[in-house]
């Protein structure tokens, strides 16, 4: 008797019981994310994007620090408007930076996603299984919105948190108001960088195809938008998803115009048109990502 | 009974795949034997609810597959005939995900996964990732993948192809093995007539998208209608002259003694009587042939039966 037929002696066993289902979208996601994370281009981007979480945790913790024990607070230092002020263009700024990093690592981390999928013939190998689209799309979406979640979502929490933190008494009333503009604009990266990268690679071939292609089309779509609304198309503003959200954080964090803040706050102050456009704008192109997500899925895999 | 088909058609834009295909099949393996092109994977994505039929009726054990495909993908293992893999996973982790996404939790599916890669003989090499198998080795993981969440009913589509003849004999022996122990039923899809013959208790036969046979490969077997091996008593006998006077075909065995009679369409054995009695022979000897896989095949796809 061989070895080979030793082990073939096992034999199959039916399983002794089968148990309660467990939700497949969680290992999609967790699949996804680790084959992401066997690359090392992965943890290069990753690496960038604490490098930008700390740069400004650094500019947030210095700046505070300076006022609270250096020329101190209140009648003999800075005004605590300016301080808060200082504190919301912080985040303000982070979110904005974030957002070009994390759309550079979603790119590389799940340009793949669907793409992959795709090219390796494993459509089949899923939905040969118990498995439905909308458990698919889940674990797809999910998988990729842990990215931004992680490097945008969590990291502006924890500044925040930060500043609550190590502010001067007096401060944290009126900083306490700018977690949830916070906490929104984060959502919305997620939201916007997550659709887009799968909308992305549900119609790419090649994983890397659409991971550059994505990073070229956030860079050019910026750079033209700029021109654009230089040369006095101001509507072209609205095409960029980074200066929409940059638009919509500045006046999510502002104190004065900060709609969540101040309706949370009881200051009601009038609504922004061009932030509403500029927040329509980033709900269309997550909207179209999701569209391109699912209009691929429907056309590829029976329902 | 493990497949029920009832009228099922299917069109790619002006190819017709399936024409009313009606049949059920039923055993511990059967084979789906036809040539390419005769519409067999996509009767079993059919089965799978991978594809919709344009028109009739399939139930997989028991279950109308277009109306519950989930639960037809739970008692459904498949292994698919293309790669199908996903490229980056080690052979371990392919087999798991399956698990997984059958919804098995992590931890045991990682064990039974195990237990599929030993049943299927992969052994160290199941920590590499998949891209660097060999196809033995890649079928062994899409047979474990599809045995991993315990299965009823096993969908194997052409699962020998590109093997050289030592994997391929393994492979057949583990379908074998499964047949007569606890594993699931299997559907073998191929068009090696050979692998069905060694592997198989049941078969439908397709081509051109119809159904020209479904039944036990024994049945099909004796379905060659009047071949038989004759001895007589007297090696210069005129059992041959009359037989031939009957519209019989008769030819010698090597010895004059020994015949071989394929008899007319639609005639038995009492051709044979008859023309003993009328050329006054004593037949020693009577024995039916029974017709190879091969003969039986091609005359079910030529009769259309």
């Amino acid at each position: 008797m061989s070895s080979h037929d030793q082990v073939f002696d096992i034999g199959y066993r039916p399983m002794p019981e089968r148990g309660r289902r467990q939700p497949p979208a969680v290992a999609i996601a967790r699949t996804m994310l680790l084959l992401a994370w066997r690359q090392r281009a992965t943890k290069i981007v990753l690496l960038i994007c604490l490098a930008v979480l700390g740069g400004h945790g650094v500019w947030l913790v210095g700046q505070l620090l300076f006022e609270r024990f250096g020329s101190g607070v209140g009648p003999s230092g800075l005004p605590v408007t300016e301080l808060v002020g200082s504190t919301r263009e912080v985040l303000a700024n982070f979110l904005r930076v974030q957002f070009f990093t994390t759309a550079i690592a979603i790119a590389v981390i799940a340009g793949g996603a669907v793409a992959e999928d795709r090219a390796a013939g494993a459509f089949d190998l899923y939905f040969a299984r118990p498995l439905t689209r909308a458990d698919y799309v889940i674990g797809k979406l999910g998988g990729a919105a842990i990215v931004p979640i992680v490097t945008i979502l969590l990291p502006v929490v924890l500044l925040w948190l930060t500043a609550l933190g190590i502010a001067p008494a007096a401060l944290r009333s009126e900083l306490w108001w700018l977690g949830v503009p916070s906490l929104a604009g984060g959502v919305l990266s997620v939201a916007v960088l997550a659709t887009t990268i799968i909308g992305a690679s549900a119609i790419g071939q090649k994983a890397r195809t659409v991971s550059v292609a994505y990073i070229a089309a956030v860079i050019v779509l910026s750079g033209i938008v700029e021109g654009m609304t230089g040369a006095g198309y101001a509507f072209a503003g609205y095409l960029s998803p980074e200066r929409s959200l940059h638009t919509v954080v500045d006046w999510l964090l502002a104190p004065q115009q900060s709609m969540l803040g101040s309706q949370v706050s009881g200051r009601y102050t009038p609504i922004n048109h061009s932030a509403l456009a500029s927040l329509t704008a980033l709900l269309a192109w997550a909207g179209a990502g999701f569209g391109l997500f699912w209009w691929r899925l429907r056309s590829e895999v029976v329902g | 009974m493990l497949l029920a088909f009832s009228d099922v058609q299917k069109r790619f834009g002006a190819t017709h795949a399936l024409r009313d295909v009606t049949g059920q099949i039923d055993g511990r393996a059967v084979g789906l034997l036809g040539p390419n092109g005769a519409g067999k994977t996509t009767l079993m994505k059919i089965c799978l609810g991978l594809l919709a039929p344009d028109g009739g009726q399939v139930r997989v054990l028991g279950i109308d597959a277009a109306q519950d495909p989930t639960a037809v993908r739970l008692e459904l293992g498949y292994a698919a005939e293309g790669p199908g893999r996903i490229p980056g996973l080690s052979g371990l982790e392919s087999v798991a995900y399956a698990a997984e996404l059958c919804g098995l939790r992590r931890r045991s599916a990682l064990l039974r996964a195990h237990e599929m890669l030993d049943l299927v003989g992969l052994d160290e090499s199941r920590h590499r990732p998949v891209e660097t198998y060999s196809t033995g080795m890649h079928q062994r993981v899409k047979v474990a993948m599809a045995l991993v969440h315990d299965p009823r009913l096993v969908l194997l589509d052409e699962p020998t192809s590109g093997l050289d003849p030592d994997s391929r004999d393994e492979l057949l022996d583990l379908i074998v093995q499964l047949r007569d122990g606890d594993g699931p039923a299997i559907v073998l899809s191929t068009h090696l007539l050979h692998d069905v013959e060694r592997t198989c208790d049941s078969v439908m036969i397709m081509q051109a998208g119809t159904v020209k046979y479904a039944g036990t490969l024994d049945a099909l077997q004796t379905r060659l209608p009047g071949e038989y091996h004759l001895r007589v008593a007297h090696p210069r006998s005129t059992l041959a002259a009359a037989l031939r006077e009957r519209g019989a075909a008769v030819a010698d065995r090597g010895r004059p003694d020994l015949l071989h009679v394929r008899l007319p369409e639609g005639a038995d054995a009492d051709l044979i009587w008859s023309a003993a009695l009328a050329s006054g022979e004593t037949i020693l000897q009577l024995e039916q042939k029974a017709a190879s896989l091969e003969e039986a095949f091609m005359a079910a796809v030529a009769e259309g039966a």
